[in-house]
């Protein structure tokens, strides 16, 4: 057996399960493991790692902007290793189904991919928005490398500019 | 320059911080409450992405003042972890000492707000005065009392002479003894008895259903610590226990930060008589990746999570950071509603989050159909009050 | 002077009463603002008193980078304060951004929005600082009305 017996048996679980829809799998070391899934199978996913996998805690999600696609990371965790999904959508309408309905208390991690990436969340409930402030543009999702400050507040850029 | 987002006030909630919950009341009972935050972002992930990995740690440093240090060292090892470094041992040591003083502060400072919300002011000042000996470690330790800037990638700045070591260890010992008090004074006093038990349960499944991190969940028997599960540091090659209680509520929560004040001088102590000889740092290349890691901290109030992704230059691609108050918000919620309007400064600071007198809570009376607004202060006072009607009185003392 | 302004000045000299306000603050100076008013540092024995209401308050201790969410709010609280108020920006990110400074979700610097009395500098200040900059505060009062 190789020295990464525990990661080998995930990895063999998740492939029986959902084959060819995992793409990417990589063991980068004990307790570390990474994968890609189409975005619409991402509930599915979370659901079977809640409650056959024993992967009860998600630690959190991390949006990225990868050029043409936005996307996310889901982290979860067994408490001992963490296994990070990865989901892509295309930048033009980028939209992902919500895991609100396996983990409850990942509203908050959506709303930040919602306002931060501009990354629609399907079946979200609807609530305040989370972690902009209320006047800030609601087209405007400032973690995207393209955005610059002066998007949002173009008179102090201007007033910078002329104090330099 | 310009750009970052650290969700903070959500994210790394501690004292004194702006957030605003709503509860809906019907009479004196809390029916429903939610839980309103982003009163703190500054942006610290976006403007992560525009600094070099070394200024970075300045800028996570200061994602919170009491755990800097469970953040800066959550970061760094995800970096050190792209960079492929070998951080000599001498220096993961010193980052555990260092992470233990501060647990050691943050727990000493939330149970001093935890006595002040409770009315019994005395307990506040003196757990206040006794944290002053782990700030003066700190400070002698890493030359500030607050953000140690102890960590850079590849090491520490500073080593621990033998002097140093005397002094942390006879301080430990003074320590040591407070917090006998301390222990006796939260599990036998009525009084307090009386502030903590059967408020703000959360049970077990719930606990997990949510989420929830630290001691917080702990309370609520849920067997989670970083530094257990998935030891980082050294601490595989230290003894301590892993301190649950099963009493689901506020109290479970106070027993169980104070019985973690035990383990963790325990365990400086083991640190400072294993300290191996050694260089404190390894030099590490500017320009670090590609490649991503994600990493986990057990800090004072639970696990710290953090992302890094490199990108092959001198500047991360993303960071993210998920302070373990974030994980617990989901659960205030849970704990508050179905309890009293006069608990709710108790099961809030509970968690160890922020609480702002600047900040105010919406009270809806259903039956009267009116708005009401409380300060944090008048709901303190309303707290207190609605007790001493009920014969619990620190006043008296 | 009249003996009426003379026991107003100095029944504000003696009870400087506080309000305590984070724009958004890292904690690191909310917590040293507050370690300033125990044992060891003792504000208290200027006669200063921690207070929640704006009412009520002197001197409001702001600490932190001001975050864009917050400006309403501290607008509206400095109007609350009774004449005459001051204002005490804490720590560098108060004074002028600090870290922060150029982060979009902050407007570096609370004097963006409010008149600031006296600047302590300092990431996180001490303790030893905010106690000096009360009394330097105070000094000021008292020679000016003279």
């Amino acid at each position: 057996m190789s020295e990464f017996e525990k990661e080998e048996k995930i990895k063999a679980q998740l492939e029986a399960k959902f084959g060819a829809a995992i793409t990417e799998l990589t063991i980068q070391r004990k307790n570390r493991i990474w994968f890609e899934i189409p975005a619409d199978r991402i509930p599915e996913l979370m659901k079977f790692m809640k409650t056959e996998m024993g992967h009860t805690h998600l630690a959190t999600i991390t949006g990225f902007d990868g050029g043409e696609n936005l996307g996310a990371n889901y982290h979860l965790t067994d408490t001992h290793g963490i296994i990070t999904v990865r989901a892509k959508t295309p930048r033009a309408n980028p939209h992902l189904p919500t895991v609100t309905g396996v983990f409850p208390g990942a509203v908050p991690y959506e709303r930040e991919l919602e306002d931060l990436f501009g990354i629609k969340i399907d079946g979200l409930a609807p609530g305040r928005r989370y972690p902009l402030p209320d006047d800030f543009p609601a087209d405007q999702h400032p973690l995207r490398k393209d955005w610059k400050i002066a998007d949002a507040y173009p008179d102090e850029a201007t007033a910078k500019q002329e104090a330099a | 320059m310009s750009k970052m987002t650290i969700p903070l006030g959500p994210q790394h909630p501690a004292l004194k911080e702006p957030v605003n919950f709503t509860l809906v009341l019907e009479g004196e009972q809390i029916t429903g409450s939610t839980v309103n935050l982003g009163y703190n972002h500054r942006g610290v992930e976006k403007a992560a992405e525009s600094r070099t990995f070394l200024q970075d740690i300045y800028l996570i440093e200061r994602v919170c003042g009491i755990c800097s240090h469970s953040h800066t060292t959550c970061y760094i090892t995800c970096v050190e972890e792209l960079a492929k470094a070998l951080v000599p041992e001498r220096a993961l040591a010193i980052r555990t000492l260092v992470a233990e003083l501060e647990r050691v502060h943050s727990h000493l400072l939330w149970l001093g707000i935890a006595g002040y919300e409770m009315g019994f002011e005395t307990l506040f000042m003196y757990s206040w005065r006794d944290r002053e000996q782990v700030l003066d470690c700190l400070e002698m330790v890493s030359g500030n009392r607050v953000h140690y800037g102890i960590n850079t990638i590849g090491g520490v700045r500073r080593d621990i002479t033998a002097e140093q070591k005397k002094i942390i260890l006879s301080k430990i010992s003074y320590l040591e003894e407070r917090t006998k008090y301390y222990v006796k004074l939260g599990t036998e006093e009525p009084t307090v008895l009386a502030r903590t038990q059967k408020v703000g349960m959360l049970p077990h499944d719930v606990a997990l259903e949510r989420g929830a991190v630290g001691p917080t969940a702990r309370a609520s028997a849920v067997k989670r610590d970083v530094r257990k599960d998935e030891p980082y540091l050294i601490y595989d090659k230290l003894d301590f226990n892993l301190i649950t209680h099963d009493t689901n509520d506020v109290f479970g929560r106070l027993v169980v930060r104070v019985l973690e004040l035990v383990e963790s001088y325990k365990i400086i102590r083991q640190v400072l008589n294993y300290l191996p000889e050694g260089p404190i740092a390894v030099k590490v290349p500017a320009k670090i990746g590609p490649g991503e890691a994600v990493s986990r901290y057990e800090a004072p109030r639970g696990e710290d999570f953090h992302y890094v992704k490199a990108n092959g230059t001198d500047k991360p691609e993303r960071v993210k950071v998920r302070a373990p108050t974030m994980a617990n918000y989901p659960s205030v919620s849970y704990m508050l509603d179905g309890g009293y309007l006069a608990d709710v400064p108790m099961v809030i600071a509970a968690i160890d989050p922020c609480m702002s007198c600047t900040d105010r809570a919406m009270v809806y009376d259903n039956k009267a159909g009116k708005v009401q607004i409380y300060g944090w202060d008048d709901l303190r006072k309303y707290g207190i009050e609605h007790y001493k009607k009920r014969g619990i009185d620190f006043s008296k003392m | 002077m009249k003996i009426k302004d003379k026991i107003i000045l100095w029944s504000r000299l003696k009870s400087p009463w506080l309000l305590h306000f984070n724009g958004g603050a890292c904690n690191g100076c909310d917590i040293e603002i507050v370690d300033a008013l125990t044992p060891k540092y003792d504000l208290e024995r200027f006669g200063a008193v921690l207070k929640s209401t704006p009412r009520h308050a002197d001197i409001l201790v702001a600490s932190g980078p001001m975050t864009r969410q917050q400006v309403k709010r501290i607008k509206r609280i400095y109007e609350q304060m009774p004449e005459p108020k001051f204002v005490m920006a804490v720590g560098a990110c108060a004074c002028s951004g600090g870290v922060f400074d150029g982060c979009y979700s902050v407007v570096s610097g609370i004097d963006k929005v409010i008149p600031v009395s006296i600047y302590i500098p300092g990431c996180p200040v001490r303790p030893e600082a905010i106690l000096d900059g009360a009394v330097k505060l105070l000094g000021a009062l008292e020679a000016s009305s003279k």
